[in-house]
């Protein structure tokens, strides 16, 4: 599989101690361009270097179409009475759509844009807990309740109890 | 393919050699990781990306860092 | 833009739980103590979850301020 994935994905699962399990699942994750202008901090960085160095990451080129559908999106979910979409968030569920890679997102905006938005329902998108339990299922991870609880822990991500509930986590 | 291979290990070693590791040290922390990056890697496309400039700028910081481009 | 109401009722009704849990978690002494414009990103964020709106105000990349978040004003990611 091939991933695209976004500033809010990235900057929680790079605290994770086992971040680079996320490698058994993608043989390839797409940082975009507007994703990588966003980041800063040391432990970001030199992760994603060291992706880039082993050919699991690259970056995504802004390419206009894909641009110009983004800023769509943008503009058309601010009509809504819920979170709307930034545009970095909105160019990974495009790319996602149009090359079919999984949309690696957290971020409220993005998630729900492909749950109410009919055209863009079919976008595959995993936020940590969706990749920690494929992780579970593939056998890279012995038990899941306690690495979730790990996860959360290590970033400071909290999931909820609905998600949890919804994969039998709690 | 194997030639290529050795080449590369060949430029990696001239790009470490050759590096002014104390001017690079002395960098903001985005900077070194780019110019660590490249000095790795040879690649001017995603250093500039990681130290967030355009390729010329990279490549005017890669020659204050005394990185040989091969 | 067809647009499922179910699905987008359920999601206003997440970012509501995910505002609580911010506001919960929060160390609203460590919010209050600091510079006007650090306290309103803060603030900002613990409300909406835009981190990069927030970031933005802060005057910060958007990794820095969510690890400030995180680390010194215990705001998690919710999302």
């Amino acid at each position: 599989m091939i991933a695209i994935t976004d500033t809010s994905f990235l900057i929680d699962w790079v605290k994770y101690t086992k971040r680079d399990l996320i490698f058994k699942l993608f043989e390839l994750i797409y940082i975009p361009e507007s994703v990588f202008n966003e980041v800063r901090s040391e432990t970001t960085l030199l992760w994603i270097a060291e992706g880039l160095e082993n050919n699991k990451m690259a970056i995504f080129p802004e390419i206009s179409e894909l641009r110009n559908e983004a800023l769509r999106l943008v503009l058309e979910t601010r009509r809504l009475p819920i979170r709307s979409v930034d545009f970095p968030e909105a160019y990974c569920v495009v790319v996602g759509k149009v090359q079919n890679y999984v949309v690696l997102t957290e971020n409220g905006g993005a998630l729900a844009l492909v749950n109410y938005y009919d055209e863009y329902k079919e976008v595959k998108v995993m936020r940590a807990l969706e990749v920690l339990i494929e992780l579970y299922k593939r056998g890279f991870i012995q038990e899941i309740k306690g690495e979730v609880k790990d996860y959360s822990r290590q970033t400071n991500h909290l999931f909820s109890n609905r998600d949890l509930r919804k994969y039998g986590l709690i | 393919m194997e030639e290529w291979i050795e080449r590369f290990e060949e430029a990696r070693e001239l790009r470490r050699k050759y590096a002014d590791w104390n001017f690079i040290k002395s960098q903001p922390v985005r900077l070194r990781i780019a110019l660590d990056y490249y000095i790795e890697t040879g690649d001017l496309y995603n250093a500039s990306r990681l130290a967030g400039m355009t390729m010329e700028e990279f490549n005017e910081l890669r020659i204050k860092a005394r990185i040989p481009s091969i | 833009m067809k647009i499922d109401e179910k699905a987008l009722e359920e999601w206003i009704e997440r970012f509501e739980e995910a505002r609580e849990l911010r506001r919960k978690y929060a160390d609203w002494n460590f919010i209050k103590s600091q510079p006007e414009r650090i306290k309103i990103a803060l603030e900002y964020y613990v409300e909406t979850g835009d981190y990069r709106g927030a970031a933005q105000m802060a005057e910060m990349a958007v990794d820095e301020f969510v690890n400030i978040a995180k680390e010194k004003a215990k705001i998690p990611t919710v999302d």
